[in-house]
């Protein structure tokens, strides 16, 4: 019983953490860098989120406009970051410690200008807890606020899917992450798939600030944790996966939330780290890493 | 005498301390096969990413139609009527091989005109019709070589340039490859190989070149090169 319920609770938070996984993995598959402002990307959304709703707007267009300023971000970050480094061809050495410093620019101004004090959204949606269903004569619940999130996180998912597999666009961004050089020679403009893929990492990021905001309270440091367990949620289904940050993201929900209920909360944030170690261990692809055999 | 299609003129190309091409010159007239044979090396792979601009030359020029392509994106040469069928095919894998055709024609605006040039080339290449929706990872190496061919088509090249096409392949396949090569080049399309086997990629170019360390030693018509004594020795095992 309690078991189900812990499951049902780690939902709505590894489907934030989806979120983020696939914004980490879509931009490393495809730009080849470990976009370390995306953790910030998540930050700037929940509090784009945070003045929106303040302001009174409610909850869809806040959402929406949260997700296009975490686009703009995430595109100046390539803009006046990664760019410079593609043209001068020295992104795969020298991109890491610019997202590294960018990431802590982007934080420490948040500080500045935020301060340091935690905020909390408005109420978006009275509190109520939902019967989901009755289990041996006790009722498995869910907050009106999670069921939420789980549901937005859906839509945008399934948003995301059908972009992806039914656009030329999209199929072109996978197969931009399969081999970019290659797809140069199809015609197709390198740059502008990189400008797409930011804004999409960028919006899915500022997605998951928001749905936070709406469960806890933000600050400017919120990004750091968040930002490094999507990397690891990311690896455990399988970089340049989506479907496995997918499922790598749930799983990671579900497991904080079974450490927190059965072992100890002071080992929620741990058990995601001691998970990935295993799988690189057990399986380096990720649960749904690609292998194919090179034909020569 | 009319301009050529393709003028390639005294291309030097340095990898840090590595001087790979050497003041290359050749040319392509438009309708002709025009083969490039020479040994692992001899810089053939680096002449071809660097007329596609993939490379950046030291020196020299490439004069694609009229045009200098200096400072072109690749994207901009594939449009300009030029694409390249790369070494080792570079299929994407993890996509569906009516999808990698689709993507060869990614910057075409003429979606009814791709539909028929993609049913076309389904008519040319039966086994990859037949196995449209499958991921390209999990063709064949002939077949995946076919893909590549009929995806570098799909973007309508008036030259197209193919990078060691019979790599890896029995001999059988090499012979299919070599066909589709002239049906394509008798449809219309001028072609630029570059090839090991130098026997079958000089029966069926009009002309050819001989590259060594970054140089062309020997240019000629393809059946002088062929019976030429010191190509026969040097490549076509004597």
């Amino acid at each position: 019983m309690v078991f189900l319920q812990q499951v049902i609770n780690g939902l709505a938070q590894g489907g934030i953490y989806a979120l983020i996984a696939i914004g980490w993995t879509t931009v490393f598959g495809i730009v080849g860098v470990m976009n370390w402002t995306h953790g910030e990307i998540y930050m700037l959304g929940a509090y784009a989120g945070y003045f929106l709703t303040t302001m009174g707007l409610p909850m869809v267009p806040a959402l929406l406009l949260s997700m296009a300023v975490g686009s703009l971000i995430a595109m100046a970050v390539d803009h006046f970051g990664y760019r410079p480094l593609r043209k001068a061809g020295t992104l795969a050495t020298s991109g890491f410690i610019t997202a590294l410093g960018l990431s802590t620019f982007l934080r420490y101004t948040a500080n500045a200008v935020f301060t340091v004090n935690p905020r909390a959204y408005p109420e978006l949606v009275e509190y109520r807890l939902i019967t989901l269903f009755t289990f041996k004569g006790q009722a498995i619940t869910i907050s009106s606020m999670h069921l939420m999130i789980l549901i937005g996180t859906v839509i945008i998912m399934i948003i995301l899917e059908l972009f992806i597999r039914k656009t030329l666009v999209g199929k072109a961004m996978l197969a931009a992450s399969q081999d970019m050089q290659t797809l140069g020679l199809m015609g197709a403009d390198s740059e502008k798939l990189i400008k797409i893929t930011f804004a999409i990492s960028g919006a899915l990021g500022a997605a998951a600030g928001f749905f936070i905001g709406t469960i806890y309270s933000i600050n400017p440091m919120m990004g750091a944790l968040a930002g490094l367990k999507g990397w690891s949620c990311a690896i455990l289904g399988g970089i340049g996966s989506i479907t496995g940050s997918l499922v790598g993201g749930i799983l990671l929900g579900i497991a904080e939330n079974l450490t927190a209920g059965f072992i100890s909360t002071g080992y929620k944030d741990a058990i995601g780290f001691v998970i990935m170690i295993l799988v690189l261990i057990i399986r380096p692809t990720g649960f749904m890493g690609y292998k194919f055999e090179e034909k020569v | 005498m009319p301009e050529p299609m393709l003028k390639v003129e005294n291309l030097h190309v340095h990898y840090g301390n590595i001087h790979a091409l050497k003041g290359l010159s050749i040319e392509v007239e438009e309708g002709e096969i025009v083969s490039l044979i020479g040994a692992n090396g001899a810089g053939k792979t680096t002449l071809l990413t660097t007329i596609m601009n993939q490379v950046t030359p030291t020196e020299g020029e490439v004069t694609f139609l009229g045009l200098s392509t200096r400072g072109k994106t690749p994207a901009a040469i594939v449009q300009a009527g030029m694409t390249m069928v790369p070494e080792g095919r570079r299929v994407f894998p993890r996509t569906s091989v009516i999808d990698n055709m689709r993507l060869g024609g990614y910057f075409r605006k003429d979606k009814a005109e791709m539909k028929r040039d993609m049913e076309k080339l389904f008519s040319m290449f039966p086994r990859l019709f037949e196995r449209k929706n499958q991921l390209a990872g999990t063709l064949s190496g002939g077949e995946q070589q076919m893909l590549a061919i009929a995806r570098a088509l799909m973007s309508r090249p008036r030259l197209l340039l193919l990078d060691e096409p019979s790599m890896g392949l029995a001999p059988i396949i090499v012979d299919q490859v070599f066909d589709t090569i002239r049906s394509i080049n008798e449809e219309g399309t001028t072609v630029m190989l570059v090839e090991q086997n130098a026997n079958q990629a000089l029966r069926i170019a009009s002309r050819g070149y001989v590259i060594e360390t970054g140089e062309v030693v020997l240019a000629d018509d393809a059946d002088k090169l062929l019976s030429n004594t010191q190509v026969k020795e040097a490549y076509l095992g004597g």
